[in-house]
C-alpha cells in the first residue's frame, strides 16, 4: 500500500515538474522576447560568454588572432567526393588562409538523414556552438536559409546557388543579412560537353541529372551546347547524329527508396549504347559505374561534377571534371563578416580566365582526366581559350525543347534568361519539368 | 473476511514485491538504463570518443538553451502522439507497425486540404482546423485499413502495416514528384511551402507552437483517461490480454480491435498533420521522421503504461535533438542516439524477461502453481 | 529394460502432484497409466523422463538406481519420451531432424548417418521417407519420426503421453501395432491415457492414478467397471442431493446435429425445464463439450433447432445467446474464463450490466467487495485473476456470471477443486437454479453427476444415451455406460 502510494506521488511529481517546465518556458518567452533573440544573435565582435564556456578555450589558446567561427551546413556527407566536399574543402581553405577562422559544420543536413530537423534549426545548433556566420550550401535548404536569415538578422548568411538576394531575380527576399553566391558553372559544363562529344564513339551522350529546377536545366543545357558545338564545329558531323539524353533521379544524391538509384540510371545509359555519361548530381556513381564497366571491357567514359578530387574514383575512364572552388570567395565573405563589413549581395562569379584552375582565384575550373585522348585534350584547351576570348554558346538562334523560340539569331542570352531557363533546349531528350 | 485477510497478508506482500509492483521493478529499470548507457559508452570508446563529453554535449544540445529545448518540444509532440496512439493498439494486443504510414497519410491529407483551400477566401484558422481534421481522418482510415485486412483478410497486422507503410511512402513520393510538384521543379525535397498564415502560430522567436503542444498533451491525457478510467479501455485491455475470454465475457472483440486501430490512426494522423502545419509547412518524403517506429519503441519501453508516455517521449525527443551536437562538436555520427534508444529498449525487455523467469521459479516454491495442472481435490487453497 | 519407481513424491506448494507412487514395469511390457486430468500422470512421466526432478523417491533401471537431471540424461540412460505435440523442427527433412540429436562433432556425415538410419528404421519395422519434409507429415507420421529418433538415440523405455490426440483411427491402429512390435523386441512402453478403450486395446498391464496416488493395478482381461471405479471413486461424500421440482421449459433442442473434428453428434432432442440440472457424463472428448458449445451459440449446429424460452437461436452469434439469458462457463478457467492480468474488480466491471462511459473505481471496488464476500472468494478486489487459486478462480467465474442468466452451461465446474469448494460452488449454482434457472454441466466425477443432476446424458464416442433419471441410476450403471455398454 505505502509503496504504491509513493509511486503515484513520484509519477505525479514527474508530471508536475514537466508541466512546470513548460509553463516556465512559456513565461520566459512571453515576458522577455528580446533576451531570447539576443542570446541567439551574437554580433561578430562580441563573442558571448556562454559561447566561450561551451567552446573549449584550449584550441584557441595558442592563437593570437581573434577567433571567428563560421558554421556550414552540407546537404550530403562532407566527404562525398562531390558538391558537399567542395564546400567542406572551401571551409578548410578559409581556416588555412585566415588565422583564427574556425569552421564547424553539420553534414547530411537533409530530412532523410536527419529526420525531424530543418536547416534553420540545424543552423541554430551551429550558432549555439559559437558560429557567428552561417553557410547554407544547398538549394535544398532554401526555405530554411530564408527563415533563418529572417529570424537572425544580425547573423551573416551565405546561401550558395540561391537567388534570394538578387534584386533583379524572381525570388528576391530583401533580407539585409542574406547573400547568395554561385559560380558560372555553365562554362565548366560547356567544356565537359566538348570533352564528351569529342570522345563519344556512338554519338550518344547521357546526362545523369539530379532534380529538375532552373539551375539543373541550365547546367544540362550548357553541357548540350558544348557537345553540339564540338560535334558540329570541331568534328564537322551531322547534328542529327548526336543524341543527348537527360535522366533525372529526383534529388541531389541517392536516397534509397526515395530517388531513382543513380548507379542504376548510369548503368541503363551504358547498356543502351550511351558511351559517355556526364553527371550533374552531387556524388560520383556515374564515374564509379564507368570504371566498373571499363574493367569488364566496355569502352565507356564519364564526367563527374563538383569536386576536383572526384576524378580519383576511376581515373582512367574520367574525361575530366568541371568543379567548384568556393574557397577564395568564401575567404572574402568570412573576412568581411569578421570585420563587420557584411552586406547583402548576389554574386554569380565567372572563372578566372587567365587560369581557370587557379585555386586562389577561380571559382569554377575544369580538370582534365586520363580518359581524354591527346587530340581531344588539345581541342578542349583550345575551346577553353576560345571561351576566355569571348566565345559565347548562349547565342541565338536557340529554341526551347518544345520548339518555342528562346533566342533569336544573334541574340545573346541575359543573366536572367540563362539563370531561369524554363525548359531544356531543342535537341535534348528528357523531361524539362516533372510529369 | 478479516481472518482471510490476515492469513493472506504475508504472501500477498511477498507476491506484490515479486510481481515487481514497486521498488524492485523501479530498480531493475534503472539497472537497464545503466546497462544501456554502458553499452553505448563502450561503442563510443571503440569509436574513439570520450563518452562523458558526448553525453554532456547531447544534454546541453537538448536543454542548454531555450531555443534548443523548444526544438525538443517540437519533436516531442509528434512522438507523444505516436506513442500514445500505439499504447491504445498495444492495449488491444495489436502491433500497429503501420503507425508510420498512418502519420504519412495524415500529413498527405492535411497537405491536400491546405492545397485545396490555400487560395480561397476562407479564414486561415478554419483552413488549418479542416486540414488537421483531415489529417486525423487520413491516419484513422489508413489504420482501419490495416485492421480490416487483419479482421476480414486474415493478414497479420504487422505485415499489413508494413505493406501499408510502403504504399504510403510510394504515394507521397508520387505526389511530390508528380501532381504536387513545385512549379517548374521536379525534386524529391518536397512540395511548395505553404504561406506562413497556414501554419500553427509559434511562440515568439521559437519553433514550437503552443497549439501543437496543447494537442499533444491533450492526446496523452485522453489516452490515459481512456485506458485507465473508461469501460472502453478496460474492454480493450481484456481483448488484448485474452481475446477468447474477453469474447466469452461478452466483449465484441474484433470491433474493439478496429476501434483501437481507428484511435491510434487518428492520433498518428494528427502527428502527421502537425508535422505539416507546424514543422515542415509542406509535404516531404520523410515527413514522419521515423516518429512512428520510435513511438513503438517507447510503447515497449514503458510496458504500455500510459503514465510514462510523456516523460519517456520527452527523453527520446531530447536525445534526438541533443545528438545533433555530436557531429558538430565530436565529429560523431548522430545515429548514436538511435543506438542508445535501441539499447535501452533491449535492456529493459531483457531485464523484464529475466525478472519474470526468476519470479516464476520463486513463485513455484512459495505458492501453488495456479496455471499448472492441479490434482483433483488437493487442498490447494492458498 | 525394467523400470522401477519407488515412493515418488512431487509437490507444487501445498498440492501433492505425486504422493508416494511406487510402480514396477517389467521389460517388454506395454504399461498403461490411467487417470483423469490432474491425477498426476504427466508429472510422474516428466520425472521419469528427466524433465523435472522428484522431491523424493528413486528411479531404478534394470535394478540400478539412476539420477536424471535432464531429458538428455534420461535418454543416455535409455528413457525417451514422446510428447503430446512431437517436438520437431518442421521446416526440415526427416533425416536432418533425426540427426539433430545425434552425438558427434559439428560436421555432419550425412550420407553415412542416413544409411545407418535407414538400416535402423528397417530393423524396428518403421517405414520412413527420410527425404520428406517434416512439415508435410501428418501428426502420426511425425510421431513415427520422433519414435525413430528416440530409438536411434538408444531409448529402451518409451514413454508416450496421450499420443492418440488428434490422429485418425487408422493412424491409431498403426501406432498401436508399432508399439506392440517394439514391445515384442524387448522395449518397455509406457502409455499414458485417460481413454479406457485405448488402454484396454493396447496395454498388457495398467496402473490407475488418482489424486497423485497409485490407486490400483490391473492386467487383462480388464473389468471396465473396476477401472471406472478406481478412476472416479471419491472418498468424501458430501450432503445428499437436493431435488427441485422442474418448472416451465427453458431450452429445447430438436434433432440437433453438431460436428467438430472427428466427433459428430446427431439427432439430439432434449428439453430442459426451469430448476432442472442436466449432467453430461462420459470419457473426456466424447462430445459433451460440443453439446455445451452448441447450446451456448459457440458452435453453429449443422442442422436442427435450439429454442430458448420459445425463441429460435440456432445460427445466431454467441453474444446474441448471451443477451438472451445463456451463460457459458468454460473448463479452462484462466485460458477462456478469466483474463490473466486483470483484477477481480476489472472482471466485475467488464461484466457489468449497464456500464456508462467512465469507470467509477470506487463503485467497482464496492461491487467487487460485495461479490467477493457473497461468493466467499479468498482474494481482494485488486488481486489479479491468475493470483487466485483454482477454487477461487471458479468462484470468481460464477460471481461474474450474469445473475439474470436463465441457462447456465458449465464445463467441469468443479474440476481440481477441494471438496469444500465443490460443495460451495454447487450450493451457489443450486440457489440460482432454484430461482428459476437451469443448468447443463459436464463432469468426469460420477458422484457429482449423480448427486447434482436431475437427469444424465451419457456420451460415448459421439453417441448420446437417452436421458437417465439420476435417482434411479447407480455409479456402477453409469460406469458401465461410460465404458461403452448399452442402456
Amino acid at each position: 500500500m505505502p509503496i504504491s502510494r509513493f509511486r503515484r506521488v513520484l509519477l505525479c511529481g514527474t508530471f508536475a515538474a514537466l508541466i512546470l517546465t513548460v509553463a516556465l518556458l512559456a513565461a520566459a518567452c512571453g515576458s522577455t522576447p528580446e533576451e531570447s533573440t539576443t542570446s541567439t544573435t551574437i554580433a561578430p565582435s562580441t563573442t558571448s560568454t556562454s559561447t566561450a564556456a561551451t567552446e573549449s578555450t584550449t584550441t584557441t589558446a595558442g592563437q593570437t588572432s581573434q577567433e571567428f567561427v563560421f558554421g556550414m551546413l552540407f546537404v550530403g556527407p562532407y566527404n562525398d567526393h562531390g558538391w558537399s566536399q567542395a564546400h567542406y574543402e572551401a571551409g578548410t581553405y578559409v581556416e588555412s588562409k585566415l588565422p583564427g577562422a574556425k569552421m564547424i559544420y553539420v553534414d547530411k543536413a537533409n530530412t532523410s538523414d536527419r529526420p525531424g530537423t530543418t536547416p534553420d534549426q540545424l543552423a541554430e545548433d551551429l550558432v549555439n556552438q559559437g558560429a557567428q556566420m552561417i553557410f547554407f550550401t544547398s538549394d535544398d535548404m532554401k526555405d530554411g536559409a530564408y527563415a533563418f536569415a529572417r529570424n537572425h538578422p544580425n547573423i551573416p548568411v551565405v546561401f550558395a546557388s540561391g537567388d534570394g538576394a538578387w534584386k533583379d531575380g524572381k525570388d528576391y527576399q530583401n533580407l539585409p543579412n542574406l547573400s547568395d553566391v554561385m559560380g558560372k558553372m555553365e562554362y565548366g559544363k560547356m567544356i565537359a560537353g566538348v570533352a564528351a562529344a569529342l570522345t563519344t564513339q556512338t554519338g550518344k551522350i547521357g546526362y545523369l541529372g539530379p532534380l529538375i529546377n532552373d539551375e539543373t536545366r541550365r547546367l544540362a543545357a550548357s553541357v548540350y551546347l558544348g557537345a553540339k558545338y564540338a560535334w558540329t564545329e570541331l568534328l564537322k558531323k551531322n547534328p542529327a547524329d548526336l543524341k543527348f539524353t537527360v535522366n533525372w533521379i529526383g534529388f541531389w544524391f541517392n536516397i534509397p527508396g526515395v530517388t531513382s538509384d543513380p548507379t542504376q540510371v548510369a548503368d541503363n545509359f551504358y547498356n543502351q549504347g550511351f558511351d559517355v555519361v556526364v553527371s550533374g548530381i552531387d556524388t560520383t556513381e556515374a564515374l564509379v559505374e564507368a570504371g566498373r564497366l571499363s574493367e569488364a571491357g566496355k569502352k565507356v567514359w564519364a564526367i563527374p561534377y563538383d569536386y576536383v578530387g572526384a576524378l580519383d574514383e576511376a581515373p582512367t575512364v574520367a574525361l575530366g571534371v568541371p568543379y567548384f572552388n568556393w574557397g577564395p570567395a568564401y575567404l572574402q565573405y568570412v573576412t568581411a563578416a569578421r570585420e563587420g563589413q557584411w552586406s547583402s549581395f548576389w554574386q554569380w562569379l565567372a572563372p578566372d580566365w587567365t587560369d581557370i584552375n587557379n585555386p586562389d582565384t577561380s571559382i569554377v575550373g575544369f580538370k582534365k582526366g586520363e580518359g581524354l585522348s591527346a587530340d581531344a585534350s588539345a581541342k578542349v584547351d583550345d575551346f577553353t581559350k576560345a571561351l576566355a576570348g569571348g566565345l559565347n554558346l548562349w547565342t541565338g538562334p536557340l529554341n526551347l525543347q518544345d520548339g518555342a523560340p528562346y533566342l533569336k539569331d544573334g541574340e545573346v542570352a541575359t543573366d536572367q534568361q540563362i539563370w531561369y531557363l524554363p525548359q531544356l533546349l531543342q535537341g535534348m531528350e528528357g523531361q524539362s519539368v516533372s510529369e | 473476511m478479516s481472518d482471510a485477510r490476515t492469513s493472506h497478508s504475508t504472501p500477498t506482500r511477498l507476491r506484490s514485491l515479486l510481481t515487481g509492483d514497486a521498488w524492485i521493478n523501479f530498480g531493475l529499470q534503472i539497472g537497464a538504463l545503466i546497462l544501456a548507457f554502458l553499452l553505448t559508452s563502450c561503442i563510443l570508446l571503440v569509436a574513439g570518443a570520450p563518452p562523458f563529453e558526448a553525453y554532456k554535449q547531447v544534454f546541453l544540445g537538448a536543454v542548454g538553451s531555450v531555443t534548443s529545448f523548444s526544438n525538443v518540444l517540437v519533436a516531442w509532440v509528434p512522438l507523444l502522439l505516436a506513442a500514445a496512439g500505439v499504447l491504445v493498439t498495444f492495449a488491444a494486443g495489436l502491433w500497429n507497425i503501420g503507425v508510420e504510414g498512418q502519420i504519412v497519410l495524415g500529413a498527405v491529407l492535411t497537405t491536400w486540404v491546405l492545397r485545396l483551400l490555400q487560395d480561397t477566401a476562407i479564414s486561415p484558422v478554419v483552413i488549418i482546423l479542416l486540414a488537421i481534421l483531415a489529417g486525423v481522418v487520413g491516419g484513422a482510415l489508413w489504420a482501419v485499413l490495416a485492421g480490416v485486412l487483419k479482421t476480414f483478410g486474415g493478414v497479420n497486422e504487422i505485415f499489413g502495416g508494413l505493406g501499408l507503410n510502403f504504399v504510403a511512402t510510394a504515394l507521397t513520393l508520387w505526389l511530390i514528384f508528380g501532381p504536387w510538384k513545385r512549379p517548374g521543379i521536379g525534386s524529391m525535397s518536397g512540395t511548395e511551402p505553404f504561406p506562413e498564415r497556414l501554419g500553427l502560430p509559434t511562440m515568439a522567436g521559437l519553433r514550437v507552437s503552443p497549439w501543437s503542444l496543447g494537442l499533444g498533451i491533450l492526446a496523452v491525457i485522453l489516452v490515459f483517461v481512456l485506458l485507465e478510467r473508461t469501460y472502453f479501455g478496460l474492454r480493450l485491455k481484456a481483448v488484448g490480454k485474452n481475446t477468447r475470454a474477453a469474447f466469452l465475457l461478452g466483449v465484441p472483440t474484433w470491433q474493439y480491435g478496429l476501434l483501437a486501430f481507428l484511435f491510434c490512426g487518428g492520433l498518428a494522423g494528427l502527428a502527421g498533420a502537425i508535422q505539416v502545419t507546424s514543422v515542415y509547412h509542406r509535404l516531404i518524403p520523410a515527413i514522419s521522421s521515423g516518429y512512428g517506429f520510435m513511438g513503438l519503441m517507447i510503447g515497449m519501453l514503458i510496458a504500455y503504461r500510459a503514465i510514462w508516455v510523456a516523460p519517456v517521449a520527452l527523453f527520446f525527443a531530447a536525445l534526438n535533438i541533443g545528438s545533433i551536437q555530436l557531429p558538430i562538436v565530436l565529429k560523431l555520427d548522430s545515429t548514436l542516439s538511435g543506438v542508445l534508444q535501441g539499447a535501452l529498449v533491449l535492456f529493459v525487455l531483457l531485464v523484464e524477461g529475466a525478472r519474470q523467469r526468476y519470479m516464476r521459479r520463486v513463485r513455484m516454491r512459495i505458492a501453488a502453481p495456479t496455471t499448472l495442472e492441479a490434482p483433483l481435490s488437493a487442498s490447494g487453497e492458498t | 529394460m525394467e523400470v522401477q519407481l519407488l515412493d515418488i513424491r512431487k509437490h507444487f506448494g501445498p498440492i501433492k502432484a505425486n504422493d508416494g507412487i511406487s510402480l514396477s514395469v517389467p521389460a517388454g511390457t506395454i504399461q498403461g497409466i490411467l487417470g483423469e486430468n490432474g491425477a498426476g500422470k504427466s508429472t510422474l512421466m516428466k520425472i521419469l523422463s528427466g524433465f523435472q526432478p522428484a522431491d523424493n523417491g528413486s528411479i531404478l533401471l534394470d535394478g540400478r538406481e539412476v539420477a536424471m537431471k535432464s531429458p538428455a540424461d534420461a535418454l543416455r540412460l535409455g528413457v525417451g519420451m514422446l510428447h503430446q505435440d512431437p517436438l520437431d523442427f518442421p521446416a526440415m527433412r526427416v533425416a536432418d531432424n533425426l540427426l539433430i540429436g545425434a552425438p558427434g562433432g559439428i560436421r555432419l556425415h550425412r550420407s553415412q548417418l542416413r544409411a545407418s538410419l535407414a538400416e535402423h528404421a528397417r530393423s524396428v519395422g518403421l517405414a520412413l521417407d527420410l527425404k520428406a519434409d517434416v512439415s508435410s507429415l501428418t501428426v502420426s507420421e511425425r510421431q513415427q519420426v520422433e519414435l525413430m529418433r528416440l530409438l536411434w538415440l538408444g531409448a529402451r523405455v518409451l514413454i508416450l503421453d496421450e499420443p492418440t490426440t488428434g490422429i485418425s483411427a487408422a493412424q491409431k491402429a498403426e501406432l498401436f501395432s508399432t508399439l506392440r512390435r517394439l514391445a515384442e523386441r524387448g522395449k518397455t512402453v509406457i502409455f499414458v491415457s485417460h481413454k479406457l478403450e485405448e488402454i484396454q486395446e493396447l496395454c498388457t498391464r495398467v496402473a490407475v492414478l488418482k489424486q497423485g496416488r497409485l490407486v490400483g493395478e490391473a492386467t487383462p482381461p480388464y473389468s471396465v467397471r473396476q477401472l471406472v471405479n478406481m478412476i472416479f471413486e471419491r472418498e468424501v461424500t458430501p450432503g445428499a442431493r437436493a431435488a427441485c421440482a422442474p418448472g416451465g421449459p427453458i431450452l429445447k433442442l430438436s434433432s440437433l446435429a453438431v460436428e467438430r473434428g472427428r466427433i459428430r453428434l446427431e439427432g439430439l432432442d432434449l428439453e430442459v425445464r426451469e430448476t432442472e440440472t442436466i449432467g453430461l457424463a462420459g470419457m473426456e472428448g466424447s462430445g459433451q463439450s460440443l453439446l455445451l458449445k452448441a447450446c451456448a451459440g459457440l458452435l453453429p449446429p449443422v442442422e436442427g433447432r435450439v429454442t430458448m424460452l420459445g425463441q429460435e437461436l440456432a445460427g445466431k452469434p454467441y453474444h446474441y445467446f448471451k443477451r438472451n439469458g445463456v451463460a457459458y462457463v468454460p473448463a479452462a478457467r484462466l485460458e477462456e474464463g478469466l483474463i490473466a492480468g486483470l483484477t477481480l474488480t476489472d472482471h466485475f466491471l467488464l461484466t457489468q450490466r449497464k456500464p456508462g462511459f467512465f469507470i467509477d473505481r470506487e463503485k467497482g471496488r464496492s461491487i467487487a467487495q460485495e461479490r467477493i464476500a457473497e461468493f466467499n472468494i479468498r482474494g481482494t478486489p485488486s488481486n489479479t485473476a491468475e493470483s487466485l487459486s483454482g477454487g477461487n478462480q471458479q468462484r470468481a467465474l460464477l460471481a461474474i456470471m450474469k445473475p439474470e442468466a436463465k441457462l447456465m452451461l458449465l464445463e467441469h465446474p468443479t474440476r481440481g477443486l477441494d471438496i469444500e469448494s465443490v460443495i460451495y460452488v454447487w450450493r451457489k449454482l443450486k440457489e440460482r437454479c432454484n430461482a428459476g434457472g437451469a443448468i447443463i454441466f459436464s463432469s468426469s466425477d460420477l458422484d457429482e453427476l449423480l448427486r447434482y443432476s436431475d437427469r444424465i446424458l451419457v456420451f460415448f464416442a459421439g453417441r448420446v444415451s437417452t436421458p437417465l433419471d439420476a435417482d434411479s441410476t447407480s455409479v456402477e450403471e453409469l460406469g458401465r455406460l461410460i465404458g461403452g455398454g448399452s442402456v
